[in-house]
């Protein structure tokens, strides 16, 4: 059993590595996204430099939001904060912290972390937030089911709900990571990942409002709140990523130790580099799908993981 | 010696075939893809002929490729003549996959714990736990033709039935010849006949008069 | 090979007849010609039987094939008549309705007489194939879609038969009849999944209660000829298949469970018909399913009895409401009144709705009486009540609505022309279908 120092390092790592480094990987993917289509593009530390400009500037409100359009975006960064000790996102042992929940208590954390998000932004009461909320919600009830039975079906492959046994039993054996179950649950939970942070085919991030489903929520928001909200979900997008990688794409290579964590930082960074590339990749080559369209994407993924949970229960 | 996860991944790659003609609008890719199921039930048959080394296998994967893959085909081609990039108006995909779904999911539990679960099957290739895959077609095709109004998709519907059971008969006990020969022509037969209707009609509809 | 050359002849005869396609004519008189040598050669036949090998033709075998052949002869020389060339105009011609007529009875027979579960499917699903088209003869949207309608619902439901031989196969590595049923009686689950699966996929031809959608719809937009076969032979055909299968193991309460149920819903749907044809093709499932009882509960004399008695009685109900259909262009039971002053075909459609309602002495009644009588027998005594019940209110329906329509006021003082020849062999149908019943009532009595 590692000392309690170890674990503390560990546990700093992990987080720091999750909350600091988050921004980064967005500001690499719009680079990277900029260079394939032939601009310059803004500099990586892009996200950074936004950040910090809108925790400078002063908030502004309208009359008739009450106290939850103000606390709420403390919580949701809270939340997910909350998150980055739960699920194996850099360090592929458990830290502290890690036994409060297991894989359905995330989910269940990441759903209530989206519910707040919605409800405080419809508090602002602005017409096109209502939109964009009705918009959010009629995709959300199938990514949230989604998302519940891929971690279902996780836990049912392994006979347990705790991530870190998921990824210990995937690197044993190659076989168990080529398993029909496993594939199928990783193709549905990366089309998952693909809706949930906003990537191409659907939906086209930018200011463009028509396509627009995540960044409706944030119009009515300024300054500091603006700047939190869009940090958590570089944090969510980041968790949601690895979570990928880590536990269905790519478990490998991953160290332990508290100077493995710092490699694993690195290592984490390269296994980033691969997930840019391939949603850059989609991003070039697929056009967006007309928005009520999502949806039958989003109930392909959700059907998939579902055939996924029949063959883990039925042929095992 | 068999393995069986390669007979799960192809069983598993006919039934998300059957998820693509459910999800499908267009004639065309959906005629393609019923092709493709039954080019798949044959691989099966293939790999198990080389796998057990029984020739009866290897005769039915020809038999199959050949009438279902590319007769069929065919003739379902010759039924939407002159009507290229023809499609059915459906009514929301995601919500027909949904309850597609609740659809299949319920019955292959049942089917599993009430019935498969109790009767003991046992193959030579150890692949009756797999026979579950056909149910799920056979449910897929059954969903398929209540859904649709079409002619084609109908029809889709029906042929993907009828290669559930020979999925279900190639992991199970592969039957005589002359009977699985005529089986097949059987359904060519159909085939051939819903080409001449679906040169006259190609939507159903309820009509007042057959109420009742 | 002298003994399975009259089974070969019966096979091949209605084919061959085929040969005459390329001139009407000539087609007619060969169909003519093989529907009389069929009806002939299965006379022989009766006393050959048993016959076991390729073939197997058993005392159960040889009634149906007798239905089958006989209504084929009714039925050809009805559609000299019936089917005129000016009238069809679409997928089928006059030609093409010889050669698929003749083609879907060798499917019948060949479905009936193979000593092979496998091949019987294959002939239950080539019947199929085989009157398809013949449902839309007579062109129009709504014969188009009955036939779509019969072709996907019923292909859909037998092929859940074919799960049931698949099985059957499995359990006894051989598909040949007789070897399975003279093999020791296997107590297995899967048999009795086999044979239940067959009353689902067998049912839906002959019209056994979820899937019998299809049944009313194809009666009543076929030609009548075609009508007829379908509810004297096809139906049948498929019974006799089923039986077959039922044989390997009883599940009688099943084979009465699922009839009772189909009859009760017929009879609820048959309460308020518009249509004459389809309130005859109600009255085909009620009929099926109680010989199928009949079958089911052992009481096979009767159910062959009210299957000849009913095949003959159904056969001219379907041709009188085929001359009526023709001469005033109307099949609203409340449009047609008057047919009193058509003697011919107003006797004989009365008679054949009181041979298919089951009416002392006719056939029918003493078919449903010995069934009714052996399911009391072997104790299903709530199915009994239910039946009876349900076959009552059945009879005051259709014997309502017939007699309301030959009885009434006539609208019109046009005098309507009878055809002759379709309207003798509608009579002559339906008192064959009588005599049927005071035969067996006075072979009873001696006997």
């Amino acid at each position: 059993m590692a000392s309690d120092e170890a674990l503390l390092i560990e546990t700093i790592i992990q987080v720091s590595a999750a909350i600091l480094l988050s921004p980064l990987y967005q500001g690499i993917y719009e680079k990277l996204k900029a260079f394939v289509e032939g601009r310059r593009g803004p500099s990586f530390l892009q996200p950074y430099y936004d950040i910090f400009k809108l925790l400078k500037k002063e908030v502004v409100v309208t009359e008739n939001s009450s106290f939850l359009f103000i606390y709420a975006p403390y919580v949701v960064f809270g939340i997910y904060l909350l998150i980055s000790f739960l699920i194996p996102v850099v360090y592929p042992s458990p830290i502290y912290l890690t036994p409060t929940v297991d894989f359905l208590g995330g989910a269940l954390l990441f759903s209530l972390a989206s519910f707040l998000k919605l409800i405080s932004s419809v508090e602002s009461g602005s017409n096109f937030v209502a939109l964009g909320v009705s918009r959010v919600l009629s995709f959300i009830f199938f990514s949230e089911a989604t998302l519940i039975t891929v971690f279902f079906g996780v836990a049912l492959i392994t006979g347990t709900n705790n991530p870190y046994v998921t990824l210990q039993y995937l690197t044993q054996d190659v076989s168990h990571y080529l398993q029909l179950d496993h594939v199928l649950i990783t193709i549905s939970f990366f089309m998952l990942w693909l809706f949930e942070t906003g990537k191409l085919p659907t939906e086209s991030p930018g200011l463009s409002e028509m396509g627009m489903i995540d960044d409706a929520l944030l119009y009515e928001y300024s300054g500091k709140l603006l700047g939190i909200l869009k940090w958590g979900s570089y944090v969510k997008q980041y968790l949601l990523g690895s979570v990928l990688l880590n536990v269905f794409l790519f478990p490998w290579l991953l160290q332990t130790g508290p100077l493995g964590a710092l490699l694993d930082v690195f290592i984490m960074f390269l296994k980033w580099l691969l997930l840019i590339l391939i949603s850059v990749i989609i991003n070039t080559t697929l056009a967006k799908l007309r928005l009520f369209k999502v949806q039958d994407f989003l109930a392909v993924s959700f059907i998939l993981s579902i055939f996924s949970l029949i063959i883990t229960v039925l042929i095992g | 010696m068999v393995n069986t996860q390669l007979l799960e991944l192809i069983s598993a790659s006919i039934i998300v075939s059957a998820l693509y003609i459910q999800g499908q609008a267009y004639f065309k890719p959906a005629i393609y893809a019923q092709a493709i199921q039954s080019a798949l039930i044959s691989v099966l048959a293939f790999y198990l002929g080389f796998a057990l080394s029984l020739i009866d296998y290897v005769i039915l994967g020809i038999i199959i490729v050949v009438l279902r893959s590319f007769i069929i085909t065919y003739f379902l081609f010759r039924g939407l003549k002159a009507k290229p990039g023809i499609r059915e108006s459906t009514r929301g995909v995601a919500s027909e996959l949904v309850v597609n779904l609740a659809f299949f999911f319920l019955a292959v539990f049942i089917l599993y714990y009430f019935v498969l679960g109790r009767i003991g099957l046992t193959t030579e290739a150890g692949t009756a736990t797999l026979t579950i895959f056909s149910f799920i077609l056979f449910f897929q095709g059954l969903f398929l033709i209540v859904t649709r109004r079409s002619t084609v998709a109908q029809i889709i519907g029906f042929i993907e039935e009828e290669n559930s059971i020979v999925l279900f008969g190639v992991l199970t006990v592969p039957i005589p010849f002359l009977i699985e020969v005529s089986i097949f022509l059987d359904v060519l037969g159909l085939v051939v006949i819903t080409s001449l209707l679906t040169l006259q009609k190609l939507e159903h509809t309820r009509l007042e008069e057959l109420m009742g | 090979m002298r003994h399975t050359l009259l089974e070969i002849l019966l096979l091949t005869i209605p084919i061959i007849a085929n040969i005459g396609f390329f001139n009407t004519k000539l087609l007619k008189a060969l169909s003519l010609a093989s529907s009389s040598l069929e009806l002939i050669i299965s006379l022989l036949l009766y006393f050959e039987i048993p016959v076991k090998g390729i073939f197997l033709i058993d005392n159960v075998t040889i009634s149906f094939l007798l239905i089958v052949s006989s209504i084929y002869l009714l039925s050809v020389v009805y559609s000299l008549k019936y089917i005129e060339a000016e009238e069809i105009k679409g997928i089928v011609s006059e030609k093409l309705y010889y050669v698929l007529l003749n083609f879907f009875v060798a499917s019948m027979i060949f479905s009936m007489i193979i000593n092979d579960y496998g091949l019987m499917w294959v002939g239950v699903e080539l019947t199929t194939v085989a009157s398809a088209l013949l449902i839309t003869t007579e062109y129009s949207e709504i014969s188009l879609e009955a036939a779509w309608r019969y072709i996907i619902i019923v292909s859909a439901g037998v092929t859940v038969a074919l799960f049931s031989i698949i099985l059957i196969y499995y359990e006894y590595h051989t598909l040949t009849v007789t070897s399975i049923l003279s093999s020791q009686p296997k107590d297995s689950l899967i048999i009795k999944l086999a044979v239940a699966l067959a009353l689902i996929g067998f049912g839906t031809k002959v019209g056994v209660f979820p899937m019998y959608t299809w049944l009313p719809d194809a009666h009543s937009e076929s030609p009548s000829p075609i009508s007829a076969l379908f509810s004297a032979s096809l139906l049948p055909v498929a019974m006799y298949v089923l039986y077959r299968v039922y044989e390997i193991y009883p599940l009688t309460d099943l084979f009465v469970a699922l009839p009772t149920l189909s009859i009760i819903t017929a009879s609820i749907i048959l309460f308020k018909q518009w249509h004459i044809k389809r309130m005859f093709a109600y009255s085909t499932i009620e009929n099926m399913n109680l010989a199928l009882i009949g079958l089911a509960t052992g009481q096979v004399f009767g159910a062959v009895i009210l299957l000849l008695a009913h095949a003959f009685g159904k056969a001219a109900a379907f041709y009188s409401s085929g001359v009526i259909i023709k001469t005033f262009n109307e099949k609203k039971i409340d449009e047609i009144n008057g047919l009193y002053r058509m003697r011919i075909t107003s006797s004989s459609l009365l008679l054949s709705s009181m041979a298919v309602t089951g009416t002392p002495p006719f056939g029918t009644f003493v078919g449903e009486f010995l069934i009714l009588k052996t399911l009391v027998q072997s104790g299903f005594i709530i199915e009994f009540i239910l039946l009876v019940i349900f076959l009552a209110l059945i009879f005051i329906s259709i014997n309502y609505n017939v007699s309301r329509m030959i009885f009434s006021r006539p609208k019109y003082d046009r005098l309507p022309k009878e055809p002759r020849l379709m309207s003798l062999v509608s009579l002559i149908s339906s008192i064959v279908s009588l005599g049927i019943g005071i035969i067996s009532i006075i072979w009873g009595v001696i006997g």
